[in-house]
Formats: C-alpha cells, sequence, structure tokens
C-alpha cells in the first residue's frame, strides 16, 4: 500500500516555527545595521513631515486664537496673511443683521511695520495686529492683564518667543516701531512662523496713528470677527450677511478660513512641494537601504529557501515569511526612530522656536510610509525566493 | 503446459515498486540548444533497496533524481512515484508529492537562525504530526541520530556530521517512504560518513522505505543493496549486489564451485540470475536448443529422459550444462516437482566463466563425464 499524497491546503501556522522572526534576530550585528539604517530613513522623513507640519500649524496658529464664529474678508483675499483689507462700512452693515451680537475688526500689517531692536538699533519687518482693547478677539490668555494699557496711544505688547535678534525676550521697555516710539506694556507666548519673526499687538487707536487711513476715516478693516447671538442658526444668518455685505466681501466660517491657508500653504505655496520631496528622498532612501537587506539575506539564504521548496512549501508561503521579515524590520526601525525624533522634536523646536511635536497622527503616517517602504522593497527582492529552483540545490 | 513465471528479482516479496520509471527521455534548452540528457531510461526500484547510482558527472545522476522527486516536470515518459503517474501531475500537484519525499542534499541547507529541533519541525509543520506531537517526535528522531543533546543547538555551534545528521532527521522524520539522497556524504570526514550512512540505512530501508544515493564514496558503496551505472545519460549497468552477495555465499556450498577463488564466484555469481518455477512447469524439454545453466538453490526437479524418471535432483545440484557444452540438443526433460528457486547463467556467460576459470571448467567436465 502506498501512501496518497497529500495535496491538501497548507495547515494555518499556530504553533509553526516563527522563521521570520528567528531570521530577523538571528544575525545582531546586522539587525543593529538594518534597523539603523532604515531607522535613519524613518527619521528623515519624520523631520520632514515634522517640519511640515509645525510650518502649517505656525501659520495657523493666529487664525485658531480668533475669537468669532463667521468672519469676513475681502473675496479676492487668497490667504489670511496678506494685506486685502476692506472698507470698516461693509462690517456696519454685518452688524446690522439679525442674529449678529458682535462684530469687531481686526487690523493687521505683515509688509508695512518695521521693528528696531533697542538693543542693537537694527529695523526689522514685523507683523503687528490691532483691535479694539474693549473687544479682545484674539484669545491669548496673557492679553487680559495688558487690555487697559492698549487703550492708551504708542503702547503696544509683544511676543517672547519671537526670534531672539528682535530683542523681544525679554520685553524692552520702549521700542520703535516705523520710526515712532512705542511704550511696551506685556508680552505673551506666540511663537514665529517661517515668514513672520515676530509679532506685536496694539490697541486699534495706535494701529491708526502708525498706519493712517490714506482716505480718512477709521483703517480699512483685514478681517471681520462676528459673534452670532445664542441659539441663531449659523446658517441662516450667513446667508443674511452675504445678502447684506457687497459681493467682493466673502462670508467664512473659521473651518474655512484654516482650508484657505491651509490650502495655500500646501497648494500654492513653495512649503508643500518642498517638503513632500524631502519625505520622498527620506522614503526612497529607506527603500535602498531596506531592499539591500532583504536582498543579501535572501541571497545568503536562497539554497535554504530552495530547500523549502524542494520539500514541498509553496512560494505563497515563503513570500509570507519574506513580507513578515520586512514588515518586522520596518517596525525594529520605527520605534527607536520614532522615540529619537521625540527628543530631536524638543530640542529643533527651541533651538528654530518651531511647534514641533509628535502627535499619533504623526506616529501612524511615518509607520504606514514605514511599512510601505519595507514592504514594497520587500516585493521587489523576493523574486529571489520566487525564482529559486529546488532543483539547483542538488 | 504452463510457461515459467518468472519472478522479478527487483521486487522479491511481490510489493508494488516504489519507484517505476519507463521511457524516460528528458531535455535541457529549447530550439537549437535543445540538448537531450536522459535517453530511454527505465527503472524500478522497490520497497526497502538502497540504491546507489554512480556514473561521471553530467551523465544525468541528478537529473534523474529530481525528476522522481518531483523537483522538474516529466517531457517524455513516465515516471509512477508511490503508485502516482509525475507526468499526469500539475505544478500544484507536484509540489504536494514533494511532501511524500524525503531529500538530503549535499549541503546540509539548515537555517541558521533555527534550532536543530526547528529546522526539524519545518519538515513536520508539512506532514501529518499534530503541532502538540511536534517536539515529542522531532526530539525522537534526533535522540536516534545521536543528536539527544544537541536539540536546541544552532547549527553554527554543530559539527559537519552533526548538521547533515540534522539534515537526515528533518528528511526522514515524516517517514517517507523514499528518499533521495545526493553525495551526502560529500563535505563529511571518514567516520563522519560511515555513520550518517549507517544511520541513514537503520532509519529507512530496515523500515520498507527506498533510498535513492548519488555517490562516488566507496564505502557506501558497499553498503548499498544495488548499483546504477549512469553514463551519458544512459543506465549502463544494474547490479543488484545483494543477490549476487546471495547466490555467491550459496555457491560456495555447492561442491561444483568450491575450488573457485572468491574473484571467480563473484564473477559468475554477478552473472546469474534468479527464476522462480512452479510444480509442473518444465525447465528444459528433450531435443531443444540449450541456452541456459540452471543451479537449484531450493526445491527439487525431476529429471526424465525418453518418457522414464532418471533422476530428483535438489537443492545445490545443477542440471543443463550437457548441451552448453556439447552443443547439442537437450537429452532430457526436467520438471518441477513443486516451488523450484534456481539460478539461471546464460550460454554465453556459462562459456565465459569455462573459459576464465579453469577450475570452474574442471569441475564441470569432471562432472559432465560423471553423468554421461
Amino acid at each position: 500500500m502506498t501512501a496518497t499524497p497529500r495535496l491538501g491546503r497548507q495547515r494555518r501556522s499556530v504553533g509553526f516555527v516563527p522563521l521570520a522572526w528567528r531570521n530577523l534576530l538571528a544575525n545582531k550585528p546586522r539587525l543593529l545595521r538594518s534597523s539603523g539604517g532604515i531607522g535613519f530613513a524613518v527619521l528623515l522623513m519624520v523631520m520632514q513631515l515634522g517640519f511640515e507640519r509645525a510650518f502649517f500649524n505656525a501659520s495657523l496658529e493666529v487664525i485658531r486664537l480668533l475669537d468669532g464664529d463667521i468672519f469676513l474678508q475681502r473675496a479676492s483675499k487668497y490667504r489670511f496673511a496678506t494685506e486685502n483689507p476692506f472698507p470698516s462700512r461693509d462690517l456696519e452693515a454685518a452688524r446690522a443683521v439679525p442674529g449678529v451680537a458682535s462684530a469687531w475688526p481686526l487690523y493687521a500689517a505683515w509688509h508695512r511695520l518695521f521693528w528696531r531692536n533697542p538693543a542693537d538699533g537694527k529695523n526689522f519687518l514685523v507683523r503687528v495686529f490691532a483691535f479694539d482693547p474693549d473687544q479682545p478677539i484674539l484669545s491669548l490668555p496673557e492679553l487680559d492683564a495688558n487690555l487697559k494699557g492698549l487703550s492708551d496711544l504708542d503702547t503696544a505688547i509683544v511676543d517672547r518667543r519671537a526670534r531672539r535678534f528682535l530683542g523681544m525676550d525679554p520685553a524692552p521697555p520702549a521700542a520703535e516701531l516705523n520710526g515712532s516710539r512705542i511704550k511696551i506694556i506685556g508680552s505673551f507666548a506666540l511663537g514665529p512662523d517661517f515668514e513672520n519673526d515676530g509679532t506685536v499687538v496694539t490697541g486699534d487707536r495706535t494701529f491708526a496713528k502708525l498706519l493712517p487711513n490714506p482716505r480718512g476715516g477709521p483703517p480699512d478693516v483685514e478681517l471681520g470677527v462676528i459673534k452670532l447671538t445664542p441659539g441663531s442658526d449659523p446658517i441662516t444668518v450667513n446667508r443674511a450677511i452675504t445678502a447684506a455685505v457687497p459681493t467682493d466681501v466673502a462670508v467664512l466660517t473659521k473651518g474655512q478660513l484654516l482650508e484657505l491657508e491651509r490650502k495655500f500653504q500646501a497648494d500654492v505655496s513653495s512649503a508643500g512641494p518642498i517638503f513632500a520631496m524631502g519625505t520622498l528622498v527620506g522614503f526612497v532612501v529607506g527603500m535602498l537601504i531596506s531592499y539591500q537587506i532583504i536582498y543579501t539575506d535572501l541571497a545568503e539564504q536562497q539554497p535554504q529557501y530552495a530547500t523549502m521548496k524542494a520539500m514541498g512549501y509553496r512560494s505563497r508561503y515563503l513570500v509570507q515569511v519574506v513580507l513578515e521579515q520586512a514588515t518586522l524590520s520596518a517596525l525594529a526601525g520605527w520605534v527607536p526612530a520614532s522615540l529619537a525624533s521625540i527628543v530631536l522634536f524638543r530640542i529643533v523646536g527651541e533651538v528654530a522656536l518651531l511647534p514641533l511635536r509628535m502627535t499619533v497622527e504623526l506616529a501612524l503616517v511615518s509607520l504606514l510610509l514605514t511599512l510601505s517602504m519595507c514592504l514594497i522593497s520587500a516585493v521587489l527582492a523576493v523574486r529571489r525566493v520566487i525564482t529559486a529552483d529546488p532543483a539547483e540545490v542538488f | 503446459m504452463s510457461a515459467p513465471t518468472i519472478v522479478d528479482a527487483i521486487s522479491p516479496d511481490g510489493l508494488a515498486p516504489t519507484v517505476r520509471v519507463e521511457h524516460l527521455n528528458h531535455f535541457y534548452g529549447q530550439g537549437e540548444s535543445r540538448n537531450q540528457v536522459l535517453f530511454d531510461n527505465g527503472i524500478e526500484i522497490g520497497p526497502g533497496q538502497l540504491v546507489v547510482m554512480t556514473g561521471p558527472s553530467g551523465a544525468g545522476k541528478t537529473t534523474l533524481l529530481t525528476l522522481v522527486g518531483a523537483l522538474r516536470s516529466v517531457q517524455e515518459g513516465r515516471i509512477d512515484v508511490l503508485g502516482q503517474d509525475l507526468s499526469a501531475l500539475g505544478r500544484r500537484a507536484l509540489v504536494g508529492m514533494r511532501r511524500n519525499v524525503g531529500f538530503i542534499f549535499q549541503m546540509h541547507n539548515l537555517f541558521d537562525a533555527l534550532s536543530a529541533y526547528e529546522n526539524v519541525k519545518m519538515a513536520m509543520q508539512l506532514g501529518e504530526c499534530p503541532v502538540a506531537e511536534m517536539r515529542r517526535r522531532g526530539t525522537a528522531i534526533l535522540d536516534r541520530l545521536g543528536l539527544g543533546n544537541r536539540v536546541d543547538y544552532k547549527p553554527r555551534s554543530l559539527s559537519g556530521g552533526q548538521r547533515q545528521r540534522v539534515a537526515i532527521a528533518r528528511a526522514l522524520v515524516n517517514h517517507p517512504k523514499l528518499v533521495l539522497a545526493d553525495e551526502p556524504t560529500a563535505a563529511l570526514d571518514k567516520d563522519s560518513a560511515r555513520s550518517v550512512v549507517d544511520l541513514l540505512k537503520e532509519n529507512t530501508v530496515e523500515n520498507g522505505a527506498s533510498v535513492v544515493m548519488v555517490t562516488h564514496d566507496h564505502r557506501i558503496i558497499e553498503k548499498a543493496d544495488r548499483l546504477v551505472h549512469m553514463v551519458d545519460g544512459r543506465i549502463a549497468s544494474d547490479v543488484v549486489l545483494h543477490d549476487a552477495l546471495r547466490i555467491c555465499e550459496f555457491l560456495k556450498t555447492v561442491d561444483a564451485f568450491q575450488d573457485l577463488t572468491p574473484v571467480e564466484l563473484t564473477n559468475v555469481a554477478e552473472k546469474m540470475t534468479k527464476r522462480r518455477f512452479v510444480k509442473g512447469d518444465v525447465v528444459i524439454r528433450q531435443g531443444d536448443m540449450g541456452e541456459e545453466f540452471f543451479l537449484i538453490s531450493d526445491g527439487t526437479v525431476e529429471v526424465m529422459r525418453e518418457g522414464h524418471d532418471v533422476a530428483e535432483l535438489g537443492a545445490g545440484d545443477f542440471f543443463g550444462e550437457a548441451a552448453l557444452i556439447s552443443g547439442e540438443p537437450r537429452n532430457a526433460t526436467v520438471v518441477a516437482n513443486d516451488n523450484v528457486d534456481t539460478y539461471v547463467l546464460g550460454k554465453a556467460d556459462f562459456r565465459a566463466a569455462i573459459e576464465a576459470s579453469a577450475s570452474f571448467r574442471d569441475q564441470l567436465y569432471r562432472i559432465y563425464f560423471v553423468r554421461h
């Protein structure tokens, strides 16, 4: 009686030899090189992604701090940090709409006011925000203590986290804006972004004195900050305001305002593609490193894999082992790199005054990139196993 | 009157052969560069045989081995392994077929990352062994191969012989009915090689499995039951060493052969084939031309001349020499009394044996003249 060949499916692998795991741990120096190489690529990617997020977050920070439900701005204004104001009478039209509790102006200057560092006498462009001190529309926690003082002419508060060369930390007693002497009555912590080195906040009267409206009257409004009466329907009010203001003034929610800025940064500014490019370089470097590691390992073990085929293992099982091994080596690179980037973010964030943070989202994105990086290179290298001819082992 | 029943020397127990190869041709390459490496090969290998294949490199030994092991697809001809026609199996089924065969390679090909036991377990995962049983069975076979205290060692910390024994454990753990080995001792020293082959033999052929081994190692050839020699893609000779030895031992007990030297005895024995007759079979008939010489190893025959009983011959007796010596037709009829086993020598081989050995010739002629 002869045995009939068992041609059935491979049984479930519970309790089976963890070949991928054993292969990974077999050669400690190689594991170290592998996780070092892959980890380096992960670090490259995480830093790029972290910088990109810091860049976006920094430019969105002021918008997030705006205390309002609905916002008015010029319809042609394509991003927040560009000067394109509208006349204040349009804001008054909106204020008259039922359901609107308040409508206050935010005045802003990004390119018109120079700050003179009292320490060295050098002039730097700064961004300046201004509003009625009785109607604080920026929810900066340290603002409240200084609101009273801002009502006085020629006063300002400054950003302690501005770039050091501006001389705002600690806040000097006085400085100059466009040659006018300004008394510095306090400070807050906001931080620079990639375009603006420092921020100054003044009252509306000081702002009007520094940059008077050439047509007379109050300065033009950069952004109208509207609050709704409790219980009113935002959509109805939004529609009513749109009808009340000229067509060259747009009515936006905070979400739309943030989205506009994000879209600009990602698509229009050169920043998005630069970071994407940096991430891609990290990805490709990581792919090459992990391909090299996997390929060498497979080449070394080709007789073993061919033997497995001679014993009756199907290619599918062996491919599975290789992919498992790639996944494990991805994790072995990702974990230390993520820990290292937390430390690096803290150091670089302090030096560059940027909100560099390792978030859950960033961790997941980088993990996904690392896994696909290693799996793609495994798929490219696995041909060695598939084409391993068991007849050649003899 | 019934024809003599020829019992195949290869499967004396009447069991189905483990491997049957018929009219096997094989080619490498395509089109212009197509090159035939196997030419009309045929062989049957029965259970419990250790077959050693020899021959110069390029003779097709390894190709034949890989075809039998389902590592290549059959192109022309037919191979049956364990009752399955390999040429009828698809790719998937061929891979499945390999699970019934134990392979041993020149290089052990163990995973460095896995312990001896885990390497063996890789094979068990393909077999029928329940997961809970694996540790016990894997340890048992390693123990039997003298590696009981090396079960959890990595190949790196084992000697060459020990590694090859792990590879053998891996090949044997599922108790395959067929084991194929290609120069399994090539990388081993003398003592390791001997113990590896002894262990291999104990755990296979003695349990009814067939082993086909390609080797040039003379120490192993001595242990073979059968020696297949290949040259230029053809089986040039196929000697059943085991039978030859048995015949040799028997010839020594027969008076007529007692003065032959061991070499002469072996030469005669190797030329003889075993043939069985059942009761009533006519072995030779008076008046026929004589072509063969018979030596009875078991049973009795009746010699009749002109219809009268002349004599009864038994074990150790021989007959049929007269017609071969004189060139005349058979002078008697010989009928089997019961089941009779004989060793048969053809006319040409008989004459060659007489030429080669003066003592054998003298012995035969003496008996010939006594009988006439």
